[in-house]
């Protein structure tokens, strides 16, 4: 708690804030079996989220408080945040909201890659090859993930300063999911931070085995089905 | 008396026999067109590269790609074989390096719009016939068209002799690897690993003789081989087409897409929700296409994987008897070199 304090502080400190890398190499690698397993099927538990209107206003309660811009304040001694860096940090709030807005995350975890599956979004995909990380590089932009402990980190980097952080912590039971999404940009003073939990379910056992084919689609059966 | 001229007759009619099956045999080794040489055609190296961590980025897919390394021979082969201009062609599991003509492929690239191939063809005797990457639309004809051409091309710059000295280097090649002790001292090898006749061995060398019967029962099993191969390229054709078309597909679908996020640049203000949305919005459409894509990858190996793996277990079951086989070959001709050049000794 201290030590987002101190982050906080630095953060608010430094403009470019949201510049820096947010996994360095150390969190790119590491050795054996991958430190967690995210593996299966979560939905989300509304009681424990964040509500967006409620870190929307301490976030323009934290720029009020570091803004130079004395014109809007309300009275003397304290400042509130211009029209610009509000909007500009809503721009990130509803970001936040819409690419956390799925209400099932499916993950699939093998020993080099963990693939988050959601709903209307693409597949956030981290891969490892001997315990590396390897970024995803395309012209709109580069998806890289690390471990910061027992946290899987996802950095999307997207052109004009744009990062969406998601890190993923698995309680010590392995049935509650916290995944804790951060958006920021360049033009924005303050990052936006948007907490979302979820509880593992197991999707009830279908009486059919599917797989996909190519020329038949998906092809089920009641007995087995060789890949 | 009797008891032993009656053995001795018996040895003369068998004899008799061997001498007529050998002159029949040098009666078609005579009729036979220079022209003619037999091709044998490996699978192809799929061309995967060994770090993993760069399919992704290189668009490869392993398993498909291996598949692919055996169904592109077979367009190859049939081309060949229209052209009525070679012997019989085969596909080949591994490289057969005393075959007469051996051709090779790496598969360089291979999406549903282009294919391109390095093809090396090299003779019995060690010339390199061909070393060239082969480019062109994918499920197009011409690409083997071109190298049907370029062999053909090649063939024709040679003389009859040189034709006649690469069947006969095949044949001593072989014969080398199965009685080294016998056929050792046939040919020159020289500092350029190229191959030529020393001396040839009698017409009626019975060693020779056992040797062209030996590779004539292996060619029956490298038949029965290609059959395999061509029976799954028959099954799983029309699905590999399939997948061609769906890439074909994918990469419209990533051009397009390319111009729709170029056109979709706003005149939104820099950090506004909507210039931040197209941002997101971009990438995501292009990891969904790339995720899709993966997902037909995986759909096209479920389908096709078990023929595939079915078909190399019994491939691999023939390739072990003939290496089961080849190595008591290989004894036993040694044993009877052996025991007819010490007889009397």
């Amino acid at each position: 708690m201290k030590r987002n304090g101190i982050i906080l502080v630095l953060c608010l400190s430094v403009t470019a804030c949201s510049q820096q890398p947010v996994i360095d190499a150390a969190m790119m690698r590491f050795e054996g079996a991958m430190p967690a397993d995210f593996g299966g099927s979560w939905e989300r538990n509304y009681a424990l989220d964040d509500d967006v209107n409620a870190v929307l206003r301490e976030a323009y309660y934290r720029i009020s408080q570091t803004s130079a811009d004395q014109r809007y304040s309300v009275r003397p001694g304290t400042a509130i945040a211009s029209s610009k860096d509000m909007s500009s940090v809503l721009a990130l709030a509803r970001l936040a909201e819409m690419i956390t807005r799925p209400d099932v995350l499916t993950i699939s975890q093998n020993a080099y890659e963990i693939s988050v599956a959601r709903k209307d979004d693409f597949a956030m995909t981290c891969a490892f090859y001997d315990g590396v990380a390897k970024g995803i590089d395309s012209v709109y932009g580069t998806e890289i993930c690390g471990w910061d402990g027992e946290q899987l980190v996802s950095n999307l980097i997207l052109p004009d300063g744009l990062q969406v952080t998601h890190r993923f912590t698995i309680s010590a039971d392995g049935e509650q999911l916290r995944v804790v999404t951060t958006v920021s940009s360049s033009t924005s003073r303050i990052p936006f931070t948007l907490r979302r939990f979820y509880t593992r379910f197991d999707r009830p056992t279908s009486f059919f085995n599917c797989i996909e084919t190519l020329s038949m689609k998906r092809v089920c059966s009641t007995g087995e089905i060789e890949p | 008396m009797s008891a032993f001229v009656a053995p001795r007759r018996s040895l003369l009619v068998l004899q008799a026999l061997i001498l007529l099956t050998a002159l029949s045999q040098q009666r078609v080794a005579d009729a036979r067109d220079l022209d003619a040489l037999d091709v044998s055609i490996a699978v192809f190296d799929p061309g995967v590269p060994a770090d993993a961590s760069v399919h992704r980025d290189l668009q490869v897919f392993p398993r498909i790609r291996e598949i692919e390394a055996r169904l592109l021979p077979f367009v190859l082969r049939d081309t060949l074989g229209k052209a009525n201009a070679w012997g019989a062609v085969r596909v080949v599991p591994e490289p057969d390096i005393a075959a007469e003509l051996l051709v090779s492929g790496t598969i360089i690239r291979s999406d549903g719009e282009s294919l391109e191939l390095e093809i090396r063809a090299v003779d019995a005797s060690g010339r390199v016939w061909l070393d060239k990457t082969f480019a062109g639309p994918h499920g197009s004809r011409q690409l083997y068209d071109d190298i049907a051409q370029d062999l053909l091309i090649t063939r024709d710059g040679l003389d009859d002799k040189f034709l006649a000295d690469i069947a006969e280097i095949s044949l001593l090649r072989y014969a080398n690897q199965l009685a080294p002790s016998a056929f050792g001292d046939y040919l020159n090898t020289a500092a350029d690993g190229t191959f030529t006749v020393q001396r040839l061995p009698a017409n009626n060398d019975p060693m020779l003789d056992r040797i062209e019967r030996i590779r004539g029962t292996e060619y029956v099993i490298t038949d029965t081989v290609d059959e395999r191969f061509q029976q799954l390229h028959g099954e799983i054709a029309s699905i590999y087409d399939l997948w061609r078309e769906y890439r074909a597909k994918v990469i419209k679908y990533q051009i397009q897409d390319a111009r729709r996020a170029q056109s979709t640049r706003s005149d939104a203000p820099r950090g506004s929700y909507e210039a931040l949305l197209i941002l997101y919005e971009n990438y995501k459409s292009d990891r969904i296409i790339a995720q899709e894509q993966d997902r037909l990858a995986v759909a096209f190996n479920n389908e096709v994987g078990p023929k595939v793996d079915a078909m190399e277990l019994r491939v691999a079951e023939l390739e072990g008897w003939v290496d089961q086989k080849y190595a008591e070959w290989h004894r036993l001709l040694e044993e009877l070199f052996e025991a007819e050049t010490t007889f009397g000794q």
